[in-house]
């Protein structure tokens, strides 16, 4: 499928919001004018008729922006449901359908990011939130505080940990939701291990706190935070820690699967690179549990 | 013991006048949203009534054009300014009960089931500004009632919200699963067992995990539990991947299972993974016929956060 490109997006995205946001001055000075022409005795021009025009346009032009925000809105449930390119088709007509208001267009944009993230196309997924977070105003903090996660989790992923501590910082700074924190926790705790703060990772008084979180996690995210959080126990020594937190990642996930994806997790299973790559000694085989 | 009692002091009240909180009949009823008010058209009407008036009385007389452009200008400034301020009084109604419904969501998910039956019974208590929302408000509703354990409170809600709502969506499919479920803790084997057969009919069933949950809980209830380790054996994979720390259900259910059969090894390691994941107690709330295992088996511990 012939895609846009990220930075084509990038530069229709920049170019609909100018052009958005100059249609909308225009209407409005429009509709001024018009007012005034009637307001004002001294004129012979009565401004009904362009005024009854210009709000047939900005209704006309709104109705067709819900109707891009309505097709962007399902992508999401898409990348989820795995079915990317589905949510392909779906963020290029939104992307390309004009939008009066800005929101519908960075709400597009984002799922770009999103399905970009989901495709492991990680420089494109930080460029896409990058340009989203850049706007002059900034947009609403149900698509800025995604995409300063999905950017640190990008950047992470591209080995730029001085750009995803930025970002990381930034977010430590606003009130997230359940859902965000969740994420922002994950995102934190790979780049804690990247950086080896072992100790920030198992901090004193707060693990049941974090586990709580990891708890209501989707299986995967749950297993790499506690895959992470046993290596950090057992760097600093923690055993009863590190054996616990092995037990429940690989309850959930083989550990060569979250070795696959992040390879350092391979100190938490040091069998896991046996001729079979299973490593998975508390989860008994399918019909025998208990077994291993 | 002999007590008098003064007869100027109000009766203590009964369980009759006590308003039962989280009532479904009621928080349905009274959170349908209210129609909306006919007030907008009376303004609308009379403002097009002042610029016809005001058309014809202008092509009367040049004076009077003058006078009624301008009070053209004045209508037209009104009714814009009065309907920018109702789309913004609406939306920030709008946001303000997603907000809560937001709330509501989060207290379930972190389990402060008390404080999420407080916020339902607030929002449900008056109309609610949309449907969307309030049927939302209805599933965090029959949520919080499932972990009440009322279920048939809960059914009641469930059968409402699938009686309104249509497809075969995720949502109605996870609704119709805790349906289901709910028959089966109320021990409505026979309806559940049929909710289960229309369950398995609905596209993609053989790739529901909650389902293949549902089918484990109604065999060891029912005293199948050969079934129930069939069932989890092929299914295995499935849940792993889409329950999550849920997981704890299926091998606390197992443990449960495999203990029926006589296997107490097996069952004595399956009631480990269980509560390595969960904590006992809630997965006992969750399923009682665990129960009967708590102290015969060693659950896991969470080491100590010092």
């Amino acid at each position: 499928m012939n895609m846009l490109s990220t930075e084509s997006a990038i530069s229709r995205f920049r170019r609909d919001l100018t052009l958005g946001r100059l249609l909308r001055l225009a209407l409005m000075v429009g509709a001024v004018v018009a007012v005034g022409l009637n307001l004002s005795p001294s004129t012979r021009i009565d401004g009904t008729f362009p005024l009854l025009v210009i709000g047939f346009v900005w209704v006309i032009l709104s109705y067709r922006s819900i109707k891009g925000n309505r097709l962007a809105a399902e992508s999401p449930s898409l990348i989820a449901a795995g079915q990317l390119d589905a949510a392909e088709q779906h963020i290029e007509l939104a992307l390309r359908s004009f939008s009066l208001f800005r929101s519908g267009k960075m709400l597009s944009l984002h799922h770009l990011a999103l399905l970009r993230h989901a495709q492991r196309r990680w420089r494109d997924s930080a460029l896409i939130s990058r340009a989203l977070l850049q706007q002059r105003f900034s947009g609403p903090a149900y698509i800025t505080k995604p995409s300063q996660l999905l950017l640190a989790d990008a950047l992470l992923e591209l080995g730029d940990l001085p750009g995803a501590y930025r970002s990381l910082a930034a977010l430590s700074r606003e009130k997230l939701s359940l859902g965000e924190a969740m994420n922002f926790l994950l995102v934190q705790l790979d780049y804690e291990s990247r950086l080896q703060a072992w100790d920030s990772m198992i901090a004193r008084g707060s693990m049941y706190q974090r586990l709580q979180l990891i708890e209501l996690m989707p299986t995967v995210n749950a297993a790499r935070a506690q895959a992470l959080m046993a290596l950090a126990a057992i760097k600093i020594g923690r055993q009863d820690w590190a054996q616990w937190l092995r037990g429940r990642a690989e309850l959930l996930v083989d550990a060569k699967e979250l070795i696959a994806e992040r390879p350092f997790l391979s100190e938490v299973w040091p069998d896991a690179a046996g001729a079979n790559g299973s490593a998975v000694s508390l989860i008994p085989s399918p019909g025998i549990p208990g077994e291993g | 013991m002999n007590q008098t009692v003064d007869p100027s002091v109000s009766p203590l009240p009964t369980d009759a006048v006590i308003p039962r909180p989280l009532d479904p009949h009621e928080l349905i009823e009274r959170s349908r949203p209210a129609p909306a008010g006919a007030w907008l058209w009376y303004v609308g009407g009379s403002s097009l009534l002042i610029l016809l008036i005001g058309s014809w009385a202008g092509s009367q007389s040049p004076q009077l054009q003058t006078m009624m452009r301008v009070l053209g200008g004045l209508v037209f400034l009104g009714l814009a300014g009065g309907m920018m301020a109702l789309s913004w009084s609406v939306a920030r109604k709008r946001g303000a009960e997603i907000q809560n419904l937001q709330t509501i969501e989060e207290l379930i998910q972190l389990r402060r089931t008390p404080e999420a039956a407080m916020w339902l019974q607030r929002l449900l208590s008056a109309p609610m500004r949309s449907i969307g929302p309030r049927m939302q408000a209805l599933v965090y509703l029959s949520a919080v009632l499932v972990r009440y354990h009322r279920f048939e409170d809960a059914t009641v809600v469930q059968n409402y919200l699938l009686d309104h709502m249509a497809g075969d969506s995720l949502g109605v499919q996870a609704l119709r699963l805790n349906r289901a479920m709910c028959m089966l803790q109320e021990d409505r084997l026979v309806d559940a067992d049929r909710a289960i057969i229309e369950l398995r009919r609905m596209p993609e069933s053989e790739e529901s995990g909650g389902l293949a949950l549902l089918e484990i809980y109604r065999d060891v209830k029912t005293g199948h539990p050969a079934e129930a380790i069939e069932v989890f054996t092929k299914k295995l994979p499935l849940l792993r991947r889409q329950l999550g720390h849920r997981l704890a259900d299926a091998w606390a259910l197992m443990a449960k299972a495999y203990d029926m059969v006589g296997e107490t090894a097996r069952a004595a390691a399956a009631y480990t993974n269980a509560t390595l994941l969960a904590p006992v107690s809630e997965v006992i709330g969750r399923y009682p016929e665990v129960g009967s295992l708590s102290g015969r088996y060693t659950a896991a511990a969470a080491p100590a956060d010092e």
